[in-house]
């Protein structure tokens, strides 16, 4: 499976990017959603997204939006990680198309089980 | 309006953080005992909250103790070194997250600005100190301050 994991922090994309190469994905990043979509359109679709809200140039929600306007992009699975925690900014980002949401901070376990109620971890990995 | 955050409340936020991104475990951070300690060769990093309600909140700590959390968030060996970028980053991401873990507790703050980490902290003209909350990480100073705008949002 690919992943493209979207977040203005190198930091937390080497973190998120960790846990999911070590559940057998393979990454690429991007710094805000731009970037984002700059990748989306040369690579193609992937299987996952995992967005942050926060960012410079186009801000995940923003993002979002955009994909899923995208009909090509329709089986992509968009999960924000964000420390956007109120719930009224989760609702936003639910009713914009995300599939799930994840408020920093997490830890592996955390996000691993986000994956899991998407279906996204492999069968051996759930064991 | 009220701008109370209480120090109990920063202070869960803070051990959450430092559990899950930093240590993996709870009880390596705790309140400071006695006076806010001063901090040598400190380094901050802040976020600004935007809204009805704006302020910032600050991160503060020995630029040799930012190394350390840059590398145990970036999950480098004790010895390797840490770049100036990565150390900005790193210790920045954390004021992000502990900024909007404290902005998700104040009434009508609606925007988090990026983080951003200097060695000085830039004046906010006319905000006031509500909260300032030393800390112990493994025995070495951490402060949190919250600043308010008591004047409204707008900017």
């Amino acid at each position: 499976m690919r992943a493209l994991v979207v977040d203005d922090s190198r930091t937390m994309r080497r973190i998120v990017a960790n846990v999911l190469e070590g559940l057998g994905f393979s990454t690429t990043q991007a710094a805000d959603g731009q970037e984002a979509l700059d990748a989306l359109q040369q690579e193609g679709a992937v299987d996952l997204v995992t967005v942050d809200w926060n960012m410079p140039v186009m801000d995940g929600l923003e993002l979002v939006t955009h994909v899923r306007k995208n009909r090509e992009w329709r089986g992509v699975t968009l999960m924000m990680v964000t420390t956007e925690a109120e719930q009224s900014q989760i609702v936003r980002a639910l009713a914009a198309g995300a599939h799930e949401y994840l408020i920093k901070p997490f830890t592996a376990e955390e996000l691993r089980a986000k994956l899991d109620l998407l279906g996204l971890v492999p069968v051996e990995e759930t064991a | 309006m009220s701008t109370d955050v209480a120090t109990d409340q920063v202070l869960l936020i803070a051990r959450d953080v430092f559990a899950s991104m930093i240590d993996g475990e709870d009880g390596h951070l705790n309140a400071w005992e006695g006076e806010t300690p001063a901090v040598e060769e400190p380094v901050h990093a802040w976020v600004d909250l935007f809204g009805e309600l704006s302020g910032r909140a600050v991160l503060t700590t020995a630029t040799a103790t930012a190394h350390d959390l840059a590398r145990a968030l970036l999950g480098l060996p004790a010895d390797e070194e840490v770049s100036h970028e990565d150390l900005v980053d790193a210790f920045g991401e954390l004021a992000n997250v502990v900024g909007g873990n404290i902005k998700a507790l104040m009434p009508d703050a609606a925007k988090l600005g990026l983080p951003a980490v200097a060695d000085t902290v830039p004046l906010l003209e006319g905000a006031l100190r509500v909260q300032e909350l030393a800390l112990s990480w493994r025995g070495r100073p951490i402060v949190v301050e919250l600043w308010v705008l008591l004047t409204g949002g707008g900017q």
